[in-house]
């Protein structure tokens, strides 16, 4: 059982500060996330994270689940070590390569698509980011798992309404993102992503459900989430923590 | 040549039902005989060539033997970071046909030719890269790469000119071929649509030594160092850019040998003007018969 999210937010804040690593907004916005998608993760199913960058919050999953010890964390970014900044196949609990985004939704569709064919009950969860989806390529997956009513998927938005160099809506504006998703013969549902208890009856929603579409969980969340100087304080996507802050980081997270 | 594949293709779907066809909505006539005998082995995933790279790295992840076809300025060209990164980073069995490689696609234009992949394909780590010349190394290749359970790309030129071989081969992975002694210690080395031109080019140079090279990644660098200690030079005949093809794969392993010169035939670094008929691109690329006896005889001559 993974303990509670201040724990892995704290586990993240510390890997990357001693790695003097970026992308720390984009791995606490999906930790709630994380958490509870590595907890329904049966043997069979599979949990995709295909936007790379978020990938230390399933670092601190890996820890919390003891596939990681704190040295790995603590040396994060040493030389010779095998934790990337982004999402590595490689590495146990990471099933693609990304950080250029755009793969793991087809990886899963492709995945999903073998299950449907041999007519086996396995789930294949995807988290892509809403900056992510400007990549045609998710395009193409989705529009392919809705023809082919791969109602076995479900993708997971972490929308935290930011990319790399700013706001979503001021870049490519998603303000219909599940109206968009659901013209595409998806099952849309719009959560709080920061809400444990929400996104485990979804999820168990998901599991139950017999609409026979595949599924998309549009999950709100904060860039940043529980660090209050970094939430949608888009510099921080690429920004490092100093001392100060990083003590400060940690000040809050043990409120 | 084309038939071949086909019934390859057939013979293989019906001993393995993991065997899956996916494609971006291309070959229709090939793939009639495959799809009257094994419909759900053949899946047309739409004109969606980046998503069907992934669907195929997801399904191979699930005991599934996707082979991926498309044009080869598509597959691999389009999608060549889905190869990398979704199927060469975690060597996954996924075979790649990339067809009308070349200038087969001759009156269409730049977006339907493809030069240039074979240098983009060698460069990817695990990926195996193969362009037989005739419908017996096609064979060949096709079982080599279905055997190999690792990401494969299948070049597929121009398939019309002929055979060069008598009859089945037996070659393995990364093995050239002697077709023809050498008599004068110059040899031509062709791979893929060239094969048979270098063939015919060999009848007008009777003292030219004949090695077709289907198998360009892996290859046997034994296998060239021999044949470089064999001749004084080596003439590469390649449907595909001077550039990361056959010509550069032999100028690297040849590297230190000395007294061996490589000269590489094949396209400039430059892309068709024109339009026209196959033949008319190979001469407007000067890789046609005529420049072709041109170019090899001021070259025997000039190093006589």
């Amino acid at each position: 059982m993974i303990k509670i999210s201040k724990e892995m937010r704290r586990l993240i804040v510390s890997a990357a500060y001693h790695a003097n690593h970026g992308h720390i907004p984009s791995a606490l916005s999906i930790v709630e996330i994380m958490k509870s998608f590595n907890q329904v993760e049966t043997e069979d199913d599979v949990m995709i994270l295909s936007k790379g960058h978020g990938v230390m919050a399933q670092y601190a999953c890996m820890k919390e689940l003891g596939w990681l010890n704190d040295d790995d964390l603590f040396n994060y970014f040493s030389d010779g070590t095998e934790l990337k900044g982004l999402s590595d196949s490689r590495v146990r609990g990471l099933e693609v390569t990304s950080g250029s985004l755009g793969h793991g939704l087809s990886v899963g569709v492709g995945i999903a698509l073998g299950h449907h064919i041999n007519k086996s009950q396995q789930k294949t969860f995807i988290i892509v980011g809403d900056g992510e989806l400007n990549e045609g390529s998710c395009w193409e997956a989705i529009q392919f798992a809705g023809h082919h009513k791969l109602k076995n998927i479900c993708m997971i938005v972490d929308k935290n309404n930011f990319q790399a160099m700013g706001e979503t809506a001021k870049i490519i504006n998603q303000d219909n993102l599940g109206q968009q998703i659901e013209s595409f013969n998806f099952n849309v549902i719009e959560i709080d992503g920061h809400d444990e208890v929400v996104i485990d009856e979804t999820i168990k929603q998901i599991y139950s459900s017999s609409n026979g579409k595949p599924n998309c969980i549009i999950a709100n969340t904060v860039k940043g989430k529980g660090i209050s100087f970094m939430e949608n304080k888009n510099d921080w996507h690429y920004s490092r923590l100093d001392q100060s802050l990083y003590e400060a980081a940690l000040l809050e997270l043990e409120k | 040549m084309r038939d071949t594949f086909s019934n390859k293709l057939v013979e293989l779907a019906k001993s393995n039902s993991k065997l899956l066809l996916l494609s971006g909505d291309h070959g229709y006539g090939l793939f009639n005989s495959l799809r009257d005998s094994n419909p759900d082995q053949f899946i047309n995933m739409g004109v969606a060539e980046q998503n069907m790279v992934g669907v195929a790295a997801g399904l191979s992840r699930v005991g599934f033997r996707p082979i991926v076809y498309g044009l080869s300025a598509f597959i691999p060209i389009r999608v060549l970071e889905q190869i990398k990164l979704d199927v060469c980073h975690d060597d996954l069995p996924v075979i790649f046909i990339g067809d009308g490689a070349g200038f087969v696609y001759s009156h269409l234009g730049t977006s339907h030719q493809s030069t240039e992949d074979i240098a983009a394909t060698r460069a990817i780590p695990n990926l195996i890269v193969l362009s037989p010349g005739d419908k017996f190394e096609l064979e060949r290749c096709f079982e080599l790469a279905y055997q190999s359970n690792l990401p494969v790309y299948l070049r597929l030129g121009k398939a019309d000119r002929g055979d060069v071989h008598t009859g089945s081969l037996e070659f393995n992975l990364g093995d050239i071929i002697t077709l023809k002694e050498q008599q004068l210690k110059t040899s031509l080395i062709a791979t893929g649509s060239m094969l048979k031109m270098a063939s015919q080019l060999c009848e007008h140079f009777p003292s030219l030594g004949l090695v077709s090279v289907p198998s360009l990644k892996p290859i046997n660098e034994e296998q060239v160092r021999d044949l470089c200690k064999k001749n004084d030079h080596l003439i590469t005949l390649e449907e595909h850019s001077i550039l990361g093809g056959l010509g550069s794969i032999f100028s690297e392993i040849a590297s230190d040998i000395p007294n061996i010169q490589i000269h590489r035939l094949g396209i400039q670094d430059k892309f068709s003007k024109y339009c026209g008929t196959y033949e008319y691109l190979l001469e407007e690329h000067e890789i046609d018969y005529t420049s072709l006896k041109t170019a090899i005889h001021h070259l025997i001559h000039k190093n006589k």
